[in-house]
């Protein structure tokens, strides 16, 4: 009883301490855990389900030299803030949703995109981690990818499309 | 015809809160140290496929553990310290004799925040009411004194018959 009458006279210092710890624990991960966009590629997927940690995990198996770390993310991710997509290197983006994310998208080819996911076969790269749904799919880099010119995000999007090797061509 | 004067918190007493008091600061020290120490491999080993378990493991091991050190240093080190403060102030007072048959009530007070007191009735000619604290209640209570040295409302010491 002694206990509890102590610890309910020093709540709001429990509280605190428990906020904090909270805060700056959250912040030194998000240190860790991110960096800047000249050091990662930022992989966006316009799916409801996905595997995000594991097909990063993968995609940092052979990540190109100067590069420390790659983030997958669903689109949900930005939902609030549509500004970022503007900085994803690679959008796997479904195919009615292709005019709406049209000014993000160029093609690995400067032009069209690559698709990634065929609906009519049931087949696609990565699809044990992406979970693709009852529409065809398409591989793009992003417009404003600072990885454009120095080919990384189109090395990574080279291994996503080869993470099966029955991805269908365009 | 003066008794006995026997001290409430003698020089040993007050030596053994101190070692006490720096014993606790020590142990929190090093808890303190374990937990930061536990949190910075957790972030050092953090990586794109553990961060979901390292960061929430992290904020546990920080909020739990500092949670025991807040608990401990709040309500044992600073109850302790102020103890320690209470006593230096009862050996260094100015104090008066209280003559009569001593009695520590069950009466109980917080003084100071953490000093948890007793009343004690000492039915003298003037007839007085003083306070103990009560980690020496039992003492007082059971030690048949015939006259109480008090120092700001608080007995200090007492006397025996030789």
């Amino acid at each position: 009883m002694r206990f509890f009458r102590n610890v309910f006279s020093q709540l709001h210092t429990f509280v605190l301490w428990a906020l904090f710890s909270v805060l700056f624990w959250g912040w030194i991960f998000a240190l860790i855990t991110d960096t800047s966009p000249a050091k990662k590629i930022a992989v966006y997927c316009d799916v409801p389900e996905l595997r995000d940690v594991d097909l990063a995990v993968e995609l940092e198996r052979h990540m190109p030299e100067g590069i420390r770390m790659v983030k997958v993310h669903s689109f949900d991710y930005v939902m609030m803030d549509i500004e970022n997509i503007g900085k994803g290197d690679i959008f796997i983006v479904a195919a009615s949703d292709l005019e709406k994310y049209a000014e993000f998208l160029t093609g690995p080819d400067g032009e069209s995109g690559v698709k990634i996911y065929d609906a009519a076969t049931g087949t696609g790269a990565a699809a044990e981690y992406i979970g693709y749904t009852d529409e065809d799919f398409y591989l793009f880099l992003g417009s404003g990818s600072v990885h454009l010119e120095d080919g990384k995000a189109a090395q990574v999007a080279g291994q996503l499309l080869s993470m099966t090797g029955d991805a269908p061509g365009d | 015809m003066s008794g006995t004067v026997i001290e409430l918190y003698s020089d040993a007493d007050l030596r053994r809160l101190r070692a006490q008091i720096r014993g606790w600061r020590v142990a929190l020290g090093v808890l303190a140290a374990v937990a930061l120490a536990v949190c910075v491999a957790l972030a050092a080993v953090t990586g794109t496929a553990n961060a979901a378990r390292t960061e929430p493991a992290a904020v546990i091991v920080s909020t739990v553990l500092g949670w025991v050190i807040l608990y401990c240093h709040i309500f044992v080190v600073t109850a302790k310290q102020r103890e320690l403060t209470h006593a230096r102030m009862l050996r260094e007072e100015e104090r008066e004799r209280v003559e009569g048959p001593v009695t520590v009530t069950k009466e109980r007070l917080v003084i100071r925040k953490s000093i948890t007191a007793r009343r004690v009735e000492v039915r003298g000619e003037e007839g007085r009411r003083l306070l103990v604290c009560e980690s020496r209640a039992g003492t007082l209570a059971q030690a048949r004194a015939t006259a109480v040295y008090a120092a700001h409302g608080y007995a200090a010491a007492y006397e025996v018959e030789p």
